[in-house]
């Protein structure tokens, strides 16, 4: 499933459907917050520094069919320099940004990815898995 | 069953007489009026009445297409402007539904925040928030988050700044309803709200703020700066 970030609204959007998608797998409530939180941030993200974008959203399974939620969130932005320093949180080119927005989200999710090329664009890969008893 | 029939006849009743007033008006000289498709657009919706209105303009002779066209067209946009209008009303609306604000004791504001915040919402709930709790003179604002469904760095932010904003009016701000899934969240965020009085539930914000109040007050006697209060300070402090 796609959302395109176009408008603020898209924001809402996205984290509506990943609610939705981790309430369905049954993700515990916990999950659920930390899953559309983290969505929250990457569309956050993509609306404040590239304009537009798209947050892909899509079943996934680890070892033994656990399932769980993977987010790729691509945008064609400015990029970031400065990946490493970005992901130590409290920098952030957005003056009303907290500068953790990254870092949060590698800590909420269980899986986390990034690559980024200035100029060219953002592509954010992460994922959260369904927790066993 | 009966009900549904009744209705899709009477539906089939309508649309025929909505046409059937139409194709009077486009064989008078005048031909129709933008007022004339307005209602067929609203009950049949554009892609029906572009079909009708080409079979209108081959079956009569003189009528043209893109004359009737046209007139849809403006029919159409007074219906979206109209649309709009409702829209914005209730937007505004909204925006005051969507941030009571409610003086729950003396010099106690509490503020229910609910819903999603987006940026325009957020500033004006901060703008509101302000000027209430100012024009009130309200010594402590209680914030109850239960409302919030998620609290990310961008509202933890927006948060933040409301608090600092309120403590420089000299009003003490009480942070509660924060729900345990959005507390480990807000960790894992590294978002800290411990520069605000935080309560386990209203009950537990209201006993917090009135501390406050009785405190606050207990402090204006002590500094009141009374004649006798310094003079009776004065007398212990030499004494002692």
């Amino acid at each position: 499933m796609v959302v395109h970030i176009r408008r603020e609204q898209d924001i809402a959007t996205a984290r509506q459907v990943v609610k939705n998608f981790a309430q369905e797998n049954g993700f515990s409530l916990s999950d659920v917050t930390k899953a559309t939180t983290a969505v929250s941030e990457l569309a956050r993200n993509i609306y404040r520094y590239a304009g537009t974008g798209s947050v892909c959203l899509r079943r996934t399974t680890r070892d033994r069919g656990t399932p769980g939620l993977e987010i790729v969130a691509v945008d064609r932005g400015p990029g970031i320099p400065d990946v490493a320093r970005v992901l130590s949180g409290g920098f952030s080119t957005y003056e009303r940004s907290l500068g953790i927005g990254l870092a949060g989200v590698r800590r909420l999710m269980d899986e986390f990815e990034i690559r980024s090329e200035p100029g060219a664009g953002t592509l954010v890969r992460a994922a959260k898995y369904r927790r066993g008893f | 069953m009966k009900d549904q029939l009744v209705h899709t006849l009477t539906a089939a009743q309508q649309k025929q007489s909505l046409w059937e007033e139409f194709l009077a008006q486009l064989s008078t000289p005048g031909g129709p009026s933008v007022d004339s498709l307005e209602p067929l657009l609203r009950s049949l919706g554009e892609e029906e009445v572009c079909k009708g209105l080409k079979r209108a303009a081959d079956a009569v002779p003189g009528a043209s297409e893109a004359e009737l066209l046209r007139l849809a067209l403006r029919a159409s946009g007074r219906i979206r402007r109209e649309l709009e209008e409702e829209a914005n009303h209730l937007r505004d609306t909204l925006r005051d539904l969507a941030t009571p604000m409610v003086r729950i004791w003396k010099d106690v504001l509490l503020v229910p925040l609910i819903g999603s915040l987006d940026s325009v919402r957020a500033e004006t709930l901060a703008e509101r928030l302000l000027e209430a709790a100012s024009a009130s003179r309200a010594k402590v604002v209680i914030v109850d988050v239960t409302g919030l469904p998620t609290i990310d760095t961008a509202v933890g932010g927006f948060l933040i700044e409301m608090f600092a904003a309120l403590r420089l009016l000299g009003t003490s701000v009480v942070l509660t309803g924060i729900r345990p899934s959005v507390a480990h969240t807000l960790v894992k965020l590294g978002i800290d709200f411990r520069m605000v009085g935080i309560a386990r539930d209203l009950e537990d914000a209201l006993r917090m703020s009135l501390e406050l109040v009785a405190g606050e007050e207990a402090q204006k006697k002590k500094h009141s700066g009374l004649p006798w209060n310094t003079a009776g300070e004065g007398n212990h402090d030499a004494a002692g």
